[in-house]
């Protein structure tokens, strides 16, 4: 009897034992986000736009190797460019079992039309003059002009992104939708405001299925918080650009530590400082060409980014289309900078500042305050002005009280980062015509600042691909040589998770998070 | 007068001083710099054109005067209706009734560990008055008092949720998520009423009804019981302020511990300048204060014949 008892308790231990040894793997990606996902309506700009593109899906798709069939399997363009008929992929299905239609892509065409002013940024808007059904699976544009970056805006990850017609309310989807049904790789299954969401992999996905069975979008808005939550093993994944998610102390002490996965992606976006050419001091083009010399961009990009950014010598990169102009670098060199301060008549006085006609030098930098790593950034360059003789006040400010400023163009100097590919540079340039914006208000003391807006105009609807060309170089050249940036860096999306997720890859877009492609 | 009387005169009372609160709520708002039409355009990703800005504000009503849109939204207040939010265009009142369950479950926990620690320490501050564990007792209190609530609340989690494991870093994910953030938010409190409660017990047990209780020969047990209900008058005036408190202020630590509580709610729409959920927070706080006052006066009167004495009549 004890050796039969001894027996069956050596076996349940074994099992036990078997059972600790043996952990199912994970099937559900914890991410952590600072922000909920709100109204992922592909139609509005409320919600976040990486959860979003993970249910909704476009006609094409901007790739990094260029412009992808998606939705659409093919498309034909009129040889005037204005006519885009596109031959829709079969047997898609919304969701909700709505099939994929040329009625359902005309439906989403027309809501998002029916709201044409709230898509003022993007020119596409008012470029389409009708789109029809011209049979079940094939679609057609028709634009008032041959608006040259039509296929890359109806691939970005909103407006022109697909939902079941049966969630639209009252026939639209300005005024809210009844649910989330798109054709993309994710259904949304659960959301708790300001808690988490569950998307659960869709299991009719016509494309690619997602190597995972779930992600859990967690809301954590503390930062520290989502480090220890990492550290605990609560989430697999933090995922973002710009600091907004990992600041690049933590990043840096992360990849040291060696004990999770980190990941930076290639250059996507540009970050700048504005010069405003209406104000007192930067108005002068020669004081914006010397502060060019006079920011230690190397230092900033060691020193602040830890080496994870790459120097910025021109306002776009290289890399960006259309922008691999060979415009001037304009290198750290303090003499040079005063040379051309003194040339203007900004002499260096007794007190250590540089004066004209009884004004001192003087800029104000104004950053977002809840933005530590810009905070840093101006402190590094308020010790640069200062050998100059340059006195700079750095205002933070709170979020809606900087854009507020940035619409009354009342400062001197202030952050810009651009929107990044694949909206750079079209869409970038495009928003420099409108007032609300920064970049308006600082280029609006420059001499030719309604020629730069008319080419701008003029760009989008250019048909011939070399002068469109020779007008970007045109544009950007005049906007280099009047110095109202100062590029700093191009900065890079970083990603930390868990060592066992894998797959984890970075998509054309600063905004957008594939996770479909990664598993444990 | 009858105590019934009492809190009926009280609450009459109450609602010109809520009705000049929702007021100068209101008027507080509209001096704001920024554009209401404007914030909700920019809150909502888009582009503040002329055209669009001028849709929102005749849309939003804000091309009425200012009166009748002070008596419009107070109008709909009053029924429980508190406009829409600008992020995302949810009624106000439901995501508040949303967000209140976790704030007052998280208030209602701190405030029974805070009460139960305080009155814990408290006594045996006055039992051991002068020697080492009141010493003791003392100094960690003190050292309560200094810690902020960010710094403690990550401490926690790092020693509790990280280290040993015990408990999840944060979130609404049962029961246990509540530790965490109610022994954060206790602490000052803890410090604030043991440190109260200790001096009021001392006072009391130096006053001539103890000396005389004593000399009776009653139990020191009893004795102790009649010196704490005699020492309760200013922790309770204080709790009175503390309650509310925490149920409107416990941002900081709802953002540590990813609570999904009113503190949030209300801080988030400053930050995106979501008017209508703050003119609802501002209402909503006010009227939680004087409400909490008055029934801490009434408690008070309550449990001391004195006070109810002095006040009814």
């Amino acid at each position: 009897m004890t050796k039969r008892l001894l027996a069956l308790a050596l076996c349940v231990l074994a099992l036990a034992c078997t059972s600790l040894a043996y952990s199912a793997p994970k099937t559900e990606i914890a991410y952590a986000s600072t922000k909920d996902i709100r109204n992922i309506n592909p139609h509005l700009y409320a919600g976040e736009m990486a959860a979003q593109g993970m249910v909704f899906e476009p006609l094409v798709m901007n790739t990094k190797e260029g412009i992808k069939p998606w939705l659409a399997e093919s498309w034909d363009i009129s040889a005037d460019g204005k006519e885009y008929v596109f031959h829709l992929r079969k047997n898609v299905k919304f969701t909700d079992g709505e099939p994929f239609t040329a009625e359902a892509v005309k439906l989403n065409i027309e809501a998002v039309l029916a709201n044409a002013k709230r898509h003022a940024w993007l020119d596409m808007v008012n470029e389409i003059e009708r789109c029809e059904a011209v049979d079940e699976f094939t679609f057609k544009l028709v634009l008032k002009n041959p608006y040259y970056p039509t296929l890359v805006e109806l691939g970005l990850l909103r407006p022109f992104r697909f939902i079941s017609p049966k969630c639209f309310v009252n026939g639209q989807t300005k005024d809210g939708v009844s649910g989330y049904a798109g054709t993309g790789p994710w259904i949304l299954a659960e959301h708790k405001d300001g808690q988490y969401a569950l998307f659960k992999a869709n299991p009719g996905y016509w494309g690619e299925k997602p190597l995972t069975c779930a992600v859990r979008w967690k809301v954590m808005p503390d930062h520290q918080a989502i480090l220890l939550a990492l550290q605990k093993g609560e989430i697999d994944l933090i995922f973002g650009a710009d600091g907004d998610m990992v600041n690049l102390d933590s990043f840096d002490a992360l990849r040291r530590q060696g004990k999770y996965a980190t990941a930076i992606s290639q250059p996507i976006a540009s970050r700048a400082i504005l010069l405003n050419a209406h104000q007192h001091f930067t108005k002068e083009k020669a004081v914006r060409l010397a502060l060019q010399h006079a920011v230690d961009k190397e230092g900033i990009v060691q020193g602040v980014l830890n080496g994870s950014e790459e120097v910025a010598d021109t306002l776009m990169a290289p890399t960006v289309a259309y922008c691999n102009l060979g415009l001037e670098a304009r290198a750290f060199d303090l003499a040079k900078a005063a040379a051309l301060l003194d040339e203007a008549g900004w002499k260096l006085g007794a007190d250590g500042w540089r004066a004209k006609d009884g004004q001192r030098a003087t800029v104000r930098l104004y950053f977002n305050s809840q933005n530590a790593q810009e905070r840093t950034i101006s402190e590094f360059m308020q010790g640069d002005l200062k050998k100059l003789g340059v006195e700079m006040k750095i205002i933070g400010e709170e979020k809606q009280a900087y854009l507020d400023r940035q619409k009354t163009g009342d400062f001197e100097l202030q952050y810009s980062l651009s929107w990044g590919t694949p909206y750079d540079p079209q869409s970038y340039l495009s928003s420099w015509r409108i007032p609300a914006h920064g970049d308006y208000q600082a280029q609006v003391g420059m001499e030719r600042k309604e020629w730069l807006d008319k080419t701008i105009t003029a760009i989008m609807t250019e048909p011939d691909e070399a002068k469109r060309a020779q007008m970007y170089r045109e544009v950007l050249t005049y906007v280099h040589e009047e110095g109202v940036y100062i590029p700093l860096s191009y900065s890079r999306t970083k990603a930390v998770h868990a060592a066992g997720l894998k797959g984890v890859e970075f998509g054309l877009s600063q905004y957008e998070i594939p996770f479909e492609k990664m598993h444990f | 007068m009858n105590i019934g009387g009492y809190i009926l005169r009280r609450l009459l009372g109450l609602f010109p001083l809520l009705l000049a609160i929702s007021f100068f709520a209101f008027v507080l708002i509209q001096l704001s710099p920024s554009d209401p039409a404007e914030v909700c355009i920019r809150v909502n990703a888009m582009t503040p054109t002329p055209e669009l800005i001028e849709e929102m504000r005749e849309e939003m009503g804000l091309n009425k005067p200012f009166l009748e849109r002070y008596f419009d939204w107070i109008g709909h207040a009053v029924q429980g209706d508190f406009g829409k939010r600008y992020v995302d265009g949810k009624p106000v009142a439901g995501e508040m009734a949303k967000a209140l369950p976790p704030t007052l479950a998280l208030a209602g926990t701190t405030a029974c560990l805070m009460l139960a620690v305080s009155i814990g320490c408290a006594l045996v501050g006055v039992l051991f008055e002068g020697r080492w564990p009141d010493l003791v007792l003392r100094g960690f209190v003190f050292l309560l008092t200094s810690v902020p609530a960010f710094w403690a609340g990550l401490l926690f989690i790092w020693l509790f949720a990280v280290h040993f494991d015990l408990l999840p870093t944060g979130g609404l994910e049962g029961p246990s998520s509540l530790i965490l953030p109610a022994a954060t938010l206790s602490l000052p409190y803890i410090a604030a009423y043991s440190r109260l409660l200790r001096a009021s017990m001392v006072q009391a047990r130096e006053q001539n009804f103890t000396l005389y209780m004593k000399a009776c020969g009653r139990s020191g047990g009893a004795v102790l019981r009649h010196v704490f209900r005699n020492s309760l008058q200013s922790s309770l005036t204080a709790l009175g302020m503390s309650l509310p408190k925490l149920v409107a202020g416990t941002f900081v630590v709802e953002c540590i511990f990813a609570w999904p509580g009113l503190g949030r709610l209300c801080v988030t729409a400053i930050f995106n300048r979501d008017y209508p959920v703050i003119q609802a927070y501002v209402l909503l706080m006010a009227v939680l204060f004087v409400v909490c006052n008055l029934l801490m006066d009434v408690f008070s009167a309550l449990v001391d014949p004195r006070l109810r004495e002095r006040g009814l009549n």
